[in-house]
């Protein structure tokens, strides 16, 4: 990092601490730094968060001060940003599918039912247990590989499907009592 | 109970545990099984580059507590095969890189520079058994140190420390790790205070959960998974696929050299490396044993040590490190190996993790019950059984135990995965991504605890981009909730005074180291 760059780091972090012990914990905690309680004096509540706040306040203090190391070229860390933005668009999407896709399937299969059943007590038998978590993972892994080698593939659909069998495998087959995601909220 | 008792009933908790089969009659320990389980593994996710022992550790442990349960029957199974996959995962790391100049793990970066000559001239074999040979000396070397160590260290903590000097104590300890680990103290300060601060929210004594903004995602705190395994794993993976896509690099390795004819290794091979193996073995040893400084630095000063020496000593005409030189396998290796055992030393004596690997181990110990790793586990009274020794002392066993399948089958396993150097790591890490979120919310059962381990892992990709080590992050938060108790516990001790850090001369000398590391690593390095 540069010089620039170290010292602006420092002037986040120390904006941030003071805004922690000044704003954030006084009015997030129910206690102080020390409280009576029964005529005993005791450290409250605020005191450990601040002493925190404090090491990152004295951190950033330094960084500003510092000297800072020789500059990498200008923007060598646009692309790395652009390449992790995608990537946490693309495992969201995997997850937001994940979460819905079992209940929909199963709203979908009972449109004509005059009794349409909860996933809730579906969450764990075949096949609705596993919907949302093969076609979200598959879309997460898959997605991901895609990123990476900058082209979708059929290699990178069936690495994806296949990891997924083997966390099926991994987690479900052999253990009654866990639960794949997302059926844990359901 | 004498402390020889209790090392015979460690013993025999490991060999006569429940089993897991029998062979013609004989049964074989869970526990057994679980070590060489482990120990293979870790040969495996070592040799593949991209993987580390940290992450085979972070799928793994969540499974093993599946399987093995809250019992403390489970502690020596879970934790014997953590301890053989961080013993593996240190073997393994040598093979891609003697092979195809590629490191498996951060480690073995020094094992290239003369591995991948020597295999070049064709004595890979060589160097593989090289390297073999010299981290399972280095580590079983740090495993006796550890043995007759930590109880010494622990015995002195609990007789001579108090409250207030055990919570100096740990403010040296994170103020250490903040100012060695990473380039910067600074960096290491901010890190250590966003994961003290991290672990705060939810918590306290109060009715209301402090830092919560009110909301009941956040009222429970972050679990120790999320935020561990967020930051390590998932941060790490984040850095590395992008890294891949920035520099646009193709994964293709150097070509793999033939194996060639020179493979075993006799006496007059090994004799010459022995004084090199020993003095690196001393500094890996030393270096493991203080909280936070990694095996890659033990490897880099074993290996600058050696060179250094080797130029000094050197025939003209004989080969430079660099040009192939077995001395610079064996340096790198043996001190890289020796750090393994020794950074359990403040773990266990202390309760303080000193790398990630002795992190999971907290995890699971933590997660399971019946261990606190601290200095009360060494605590031997004249009537009864701590049975917090006898796995102190079953843990030991596994560490043998591993080391002997280190020298029996370790070298010929790890000569048989130089083909995992191949696996691609673009299609590799998305697996290790979705199975460590599997992993997370089979313990936690909330989509919550995915939601927050990819914040953490944005997190730790942004520290990795900031050139900030996520380390101190990692302990601070282990430590945090020890630290706040035994400060309350400290201030109530003494009445209510608000200088019981400064009034005993231990826990003021504590104080004021804490201050020095921070300010002599920062004027160093500035």
């Amino acid at each position: 990092m540069s010089r620039a760059e170290t010292r602006t780091l420092g002037v986040i972090c120390v904006i941030f601490a003071l805004g922690c012990i000044l704003v954030w914990i006084p009015l997030d905690t129910d206690t102080g730094l020390i409280e009576t309680v029964r005529r005993r004096v005791e450290i409250g509540d605020a005191m450990a968060p601040t002493l925190a706040a404090l090491f990152v306040l004295v951190g950033g203090a330094i960084l500003c001060i510092a000297p800072g190391e020789p500059a990498r070229g200008a923007g060598a860390k646009r692309p790395l940003l652009f390449c992790a933005a995608a990537m946490i668009g693309v495992l969201a999407a995997g997850v937001v599918l994940m979460l819905c896709a079992g209940p929909l399937a199963l709203w979908l299969a009972d449109a004509g039912r005059a009794e349409p059943r909860e996933y809730r007590l579906m969450r764990d038998s075949f096949p609705w247990k596993y919907i949302g978590f093969v076609l979200g993972g598959t879309v997460a892994i898959s997605g991901l590989i895609a990123l990476a080698e900058r082209r979708m593939t059929w290699a990178a659909l069936i690495i994806g499907l296949v990891g997924v069998l083997g966390m099926v495998a991994l987690f479900d087959l052999p253990f009654d009592d866990l639960l794949l995601p997302p059926n844990g909220d359901y | 109970m004498d402390v020889l008792a209790h090392v015979w009933l460690g013993i025999l908790a490991v060999f006569q545990g429940p089993d897991a089969f029998a062979v013609a009659g004989l049964s074989v320990s869970i526990t057994l099984v679980m070590v060489a389980a482990g120990f293979l593994l870790g040969i495996v996710v070592g040799a593949t580059p991209g993987l580390g022992g940290p992450t085979a550790m972070a799928i793994a442990l969540p499974i093993l507590i599946s399987v093995f349960g809250f019992t403390p029957d489970a502690l020596l199974p879970v934790m014997g095969c953590l301890i053989g996959i961080m013993k593996g995962a240190t073997v393994g790391g040598a093979v891609p890189a003697i092979l195809f100049n590629t490191p498996g793990t951060p480690d073995s970066y020094m094992t290239t520079l003369d591995g991948y000559p020597m295999a070049q001239r064709g004595e890979a074999k060589k160097a593989l058994r090289v390297a073999h040979f010299a981290s399972a000396s280095g580590d079983t070397f740090s495993d006796i140190v550890l043995i007759l160590c930590a109880p010494f260290l622990a015995l002195l903590v609990e007789r001579h420390l108090d409250l207030p000097e055990k919570t100096a104590l740990l403010i040296l300890s994170l103020a250490f790790v903040a100012a060695v680990v990473g380039r910067s103290p600074g960096k290491g300060l901010i890190s250590a205070g966003l994961g003290l601060l991290v672990v705060y929210v939810g918590t306290g004594e109060d009715f209301y959960p402090r830092l919560s903004m009110g909301t009941e995602a956040l009222n429970r705190g972050f679990p120790i998974g999320t935020a561990v395994l967020g930051v390590l794993v998932v941060g790490a993976v984040f850095h590395q696929m992008a890294e891949g896509f920035a520099s646009r690099s193709n994964t293709s390795l150097q070509p793999a050299p033939k194996a060639g004819n020179a493979g075993r290794l006799r006496w007059p091979d090994i004799r010459p490396l022995l004084p090199t193996m020993l003095r690196s073995a001393v500094a890996g040893t030393v270096i493991g044993a203080l909280p936070g400084i990694g095996s890659t630095l033990a490897a880099t000063i074993g290996y600058t040590t050696a060179k250094a020496r080797h130029d000094r000593t050197r025939a003209p005409d004989a080969p430079r490190f660099g040009d192939g030189v077995p001395q610079g396998v064996a340096a790198t290796e043996a001190a890289n190996s020796a750090v393994s055992g020794a950074n359990l030393i403040p773990v266990l004596s202390l309760g303080i993790p000193g790398n990630t690997a002795a992190v999971f181990l907290i995890l699971a110990a933590d997660s399971i019950g019946g261990f606190n790793p601290g200095p009360s586990v060494f605590r031997v009274t004249a009537d009864a059984i701590n049975p917090e020794l006898v796995v102190a002392f079953g843990l030991f066993t596994c560490m043998f135990v591993a080391n002997a399948l280190n020298w029996t089958v370790g070298g010929l396993v790890m000569r048989s995965m130089g083909v995992l150097a191949h696996l691609p790591k673009q299609r590799l890490l998305p697996v290790v991504l979705v199975l460590t979120l599997t992993a997370i919310y089979v313990q936690e059962t909330r989509i919550e605890a995915i939601w927050f381990t990819i914040a953490f892992g944005i997190l730790g990709f942004g520290m990795r981009l900031l050139d900030m080590s996520p380390l101190p992050f990692v302990i601070a938060f282990i430590l945090g909730a020890k630290l706040e108790d035994s400060a309350r516990q400290a201030f109530a001790a003494t009445g209510g005074d608000a200088w019981f850090l400064f009034t005993s001369p231990v826990a003021a000398a504590f104080m004021a180291l804490s201050v020095l590391v921070v300010v002599l690593g920062a004027r160093r390095r500035g």
